[in-house]
């Protein structure tokens, strides 16, 4: 093939028809791309009609893998949501050596393959372990193939998500409100408590819905952390590929049409919190 | 005293943004601290506040020291320029926010509450959000939440500078009748002098991190002392002329002077200011009511509603140097501006070409006769650290300055100037560059030629260059700062009244010097071991004088005399008193009309490493 050096004579006419042209190519991207699977888990999931689906969804089994993975992700949010916070005003408001290190260091789990984490945690907390076997021996705490696990696992994977949502308010805040706080004779922690955190609410909130949305659909991390003990550390993905591995496709589906409507939910309370952040902001 | 500010510095990396700045309100005072942006008025507020830390000085509210406490222990109302509300707050909480914090019990909270709505003006709207009402109520609200508490003092750091010009007024009114109804004792941070003229009891000028001067508003506009404060308040026709018996001599003509000066040395350069509105024009000189000043032309006129500005232009005067309006480069005139009633531009009416004649019915002579500073510099690291020093005091003094490079390369000395220029640039009153061919002394005889200064700043060794140090100091009447090694701005000065030497002039100028850098004096007299104890006492009395001179002048004083050989007493005062600037007079010239540093000074001058400061007396005005 040899390289054409010049743009075809008449493309400039036809940049107005190419508009509408990317447009359209987009639209159908996205439709091949993401509406149509999602339409096709839809029936796929509901073919047997709604009594079908709730039938697969409420086997013990099936339940079970869903509360697993909802009470472990909102006790990751939790816990993710104060720490999240609080390295966010750490980062911002204080000068330390190191700082930029940990800066760049808090992007981190983004990058790490999920795998990866699952195998650092196995490695720190597993039974064997120096740590792990004292957690065990001494406070009777299992970290690795239970619950905690998960958690943990969790927790690594999301931490940038609230740190990341918060950084940049916080860096634009005011802070003459903190200081008219001061003169008003509030100490350091009312004034963090009544001025700072309030104005931080947006953020620390739409961190921890994104914070939910990942966690529910993590895998990697899990399997390797918590493995697939049905009714004790069998998570809904855990549940779906185990679905997929013994050709249930009902089953399969089901599930993850709950968990595409979580995440669905999740999401556009995400985008509705930082919409409202945008008009408090130029206001 | 309300407020008691004594001696309060702050430097943010090497720059001093509040320069010893010392300040008594009496209760129930009114006050507001005037300058531009960067004149260090917000950083005197937030440290009276606590919100900023101060490196030296005190704080007194009601006689209690708070210089220590935390903002919290302050009992202060601060209102910031933009509101700064607790946005996810209503109105009423935003209010009762002080009262929270001290347990007010709720019914006593809401009725402080609506009573405060009630003083600002904004009743009923306590349900409201700060979103939800205009900037001028969010302000209104601010002032609010800030007298909730019953503080002792109310800070406001621009309260009206986001506002509208015509909520501007309104308000204005407003935080006018409200401090005066609650009687608290207010100080106001503006750069806007109408809106200090309109508000304050006393108005504070500040300029560059220094107070410049404290009065009343009609005072401050119609007797400035500096420079700064005439050109800064309103329009000021500034120029220099002739300090005469009577008054003062603008060209050929004599102004008597609504005052008494201060008293200065006659036939001195002074200052004289006259406002727009002191200037009467005329057709003919015989019809003027008051001294003409000339026949001038009309440049520009401009309607201003209920009254009329005009800009004239008057050839230049002998002995006459205008300083505001200034100059403009390439001008062949003096631009003198007016100002008249709408009445008597409808019996005179004047355009431009016009030639009216000008009179002046009231002059104003500033205490302060504005100083001139040459810097000398080849290039050297030496000299440069003496143009660095001598940029920082002229800053201080609001002088002017000219930066003389010599040298035999001119074309680097025009790059070295350029960048050193830059470098000074920032907050000199005015700046001049000028290169010259050739040696340090012909170089600065050529320029005081042209110009005379007050002070001359040398980076030299004086002990190296001792003979050029004479010629210098032959060539005219200027002081000489010499500054051997790069230093700072001085903050101690070692005031020496040696025995034999002219010892009053040395007292005042170095007095107005040591009072713009904001530094301390002590003067220092040396006898000899066998001197009577009369003569101590004489020079005891004498010193004294010394010291309460330096004081009416600003400059913290004390007075010291000791016994000894000159040049070790000297030395010894001089390192453990930690000085860093000795300040000596000049021999007075010999006969045949030279200088000759033999004696004392070059003893000193050969063991001394720090800025020395050499003042002239003028001849026969030696005092023993």
């Amino acid at each position: 093939m040899t390289a054409r050096p010049f743009l075809p004579a008449g493309l400039i006419k036809r940049i107005a028809w190419g508009r509408h042209s990317l447009r359209a190519s987009v639209l159908a991207y996205l439709a091949v791309l993401l509406i149509i699977p999602l339409l096709v888990i839809l029936r796929d999931g509901l073919q047997e009609g709604l009594t079908g689906f709730w039938q697969t969804i409420s086997q013990p089994v099936a339940w079970h893998a869903l509360t697993l993975t909802l009470w472990t992700s909102a006790v990751m949010v939790i816990i993710n949501t104060v720490m999240g916070t609080l390295t966010a005003y750490v980062l911002v408001r204080y000068e330390f050596a190191g700082k930029a290190l940990l800066n760049a260091i808090v992007d981190l789990p983004l990058a790490i393959p999920t795998l990866v984490t699952g195998v650092m945690l196995v490695i720190l907390y597993g039974p064997q372990q120096a740590l792990g076997g004292w957690l065990d021996h001494t406070l009777g705490w299992r970290i690795i193939f239970a619950p905690p696990g998960i958690i943990l696992a969790l927790l690594f994977i999301t931490f940038p998500l609230v740190v990341r949502a918060v950084q940049p308010v916080l860096l634009n805040l005011d802070r003459e409100q903190e200081y008219a706080a001061a003169t008003l004779g509030a100490g350091p922690w009312t004034i963090f408590r009544r001025v700072t955190l309030p104005a931080l609410a947006l953020p620390m909130s739409s961190g921890a819905l994104l914070s939910f949305a990942r966690a529910i659909g993590e895998f990697g991390a899990i399997i390797i952390v918590a493995g697939n003990i049905p009714l004790y550390t069998q998570t809904a993905a855990v549940f779906v590929f185990g679905e997929v591995e013994s050709e249930n496709r009902a089953g399969a589906s089901a599930m993850s049409i709950i968990m595409v409507a979580i995440a669905l939910g999740l999401i556009l309370g995400v985008e509705w919190l930082q919409q409202r952040q945008e008009r408090k902001s130029v206001a | 005293m309300s407020i008691t500010l004594q001696n309060l510095t702050k430097t943010y990396n090497d720059h001093l943004v509040v320069n010893h700045v010392s300040l008594d309100v009496p209760d129930g005072e009114f006050f507001v601290l005037l300058g531009s942006s960067g004149s260090g008025k917000t950083t005197v507020l937030k440290m009276i506040a606590g919100l900023t830390s101060l490196d030296e000085g005190r704080i007194l509210l009601h006689g209690r020291d708070v210089t220590a406490l935390p903002v919290q222990e302050r009992q202060v109302g601060f209102v910031f320029q933009h509101y700064a509300l607790f946005q996810h707050m209503t109105v009423a909480d935003n209010i009762e926010f002080g009262l929270r914090i001290r347990k007010v019990a709720a019914a006593q909270r809401r009725r402080r509450r609506e009573e405060l709505l009630e003083l600002v003006g904004l009743t009923g709207l306590g349900g409201r959000m700060p979103s939800q009402i205009s900037g001028g109520q969010q302000q209104r609200v601010a002032l609010a939440r800030a007298l909730a508490h019953q503080p002792e003092v109310l800070l406001l750091d621009e309260p009206l500078g986001a506002l509208d010009a015509k909520i501007r007024l309104e308000l204005r009114r407003t935080l006018r009748s409200i401090q005066r109804e609650l009687g608290i004792t207010t100080i106001l941070v503006t750069h806007d002098q109408e809106e200090a003229f309109e508000l304050a009891d006393r108005v504070g000028v500040m300029s560059f991190g220094r107070l410049l001067e404290v009065g009343p508003p009609q005072q401050l506009y119609r007797c400035p002392q500096t420079e700064f404060v005439a050109t800064f308040l309103g329009t000021a026709n500034l120029l220099v002329g002739q300090q005469t018996a009577e008054g003062v001599r603008i060209g050929q003509v004599d102004f008597p002077l609504a005052e008494r000066p201060v008293a200065i040395n006659g036939n001195q350069r002074v200052q004289v200011l006259f406002r727009p509105e002191d200037v009467a024009l005329s057709d003919s000189v015989d019809s003027l009511a008051c001294p003409p000043l000339g026949q001038g032309e009309v440049a520009e006129t401009i309607f201003a509603g209920s009254f009329e500005r005009l800009r004239l232009r008057l050839p230049p005067m002998p002995g006459v140097r205008p300083i505001s309006p200034p100059v403009k480069y390439g001008g062949d005139a003096m631009i003198i501006e007016a100002m008249r009633s709408r009445e008597q531009a409808v019996d005179l009416p004047l355009k431009p070409g016009d030639r009216p004649w000008l009179g002046i019915r009231r002059v104003h002579q500033l205490e302060h006769p504005g100083l001139n500073f040459l810097l000398v510099s080849d290039g050297s690291p030496q000299a440069n650290g003496a143009v660095t020093l001598g940029g920082q005091i002229a800053r201080l003094a609001h002088a002017r300055v000219t930066l003389l490079g010599h040298g035999s390369s001119l074309s680097a000395m025009e790059a070295y100037l350029q960048s050193t220029k830059e470098a000074l640039g920032s907050g000199l009153t005015a700046l001049e560059t000028k290169t010259a061919s050739g040696s340090l002394v012909p170089a600065i005889a050529r320029e005081i030629n042209g110009q005379s200064y007050d002070l001359i700043v040398l980076g030299l060794d004086p002990n190296a260059h001792m003979t050029t140090v004479e010629q210098i100091l032959q060539m005219g009447d200027h002081h000489l700062l010499l500054a051997p090694r790069p230093s700072a701005a001085p903050a101690r000065a070692l005031i020496c009244v040696a025995d034999g030497e002219p010892a009053k002039e040395d007292v005042l100028f170095a007095g107005r010097l040591v009072r713009h850098v904001g530094a301390e004096a002590t003067l220092l007299s040396v006898m000899g071991e066998g001197e009577a104890e009369s003569t101590k006492n004489q020079v005891e009395r004498f010193l004294a004088a010394g010291v309460r001179t330096l004081e009416l002048l600003g400059v913290p004083a004390r007075a010291a005399v000791r016994r000894g050989a000159v040049r070790e007493t000297i030395a010894n005062e001089l390192i453990s008193g930690n000085y860093d600037m000795l300040v000596m007079g000049a021999p007075l010239p010999q006969r045949d009309g030279k200088i000759s540093l033999n004696g004392v000074i070059s003893q000193i001058l050969g063991i001394i490493h720090r800025p020395i400061l050499i003042v002239r007396t003028e001849p026969g005005s030696a005092v023993r």
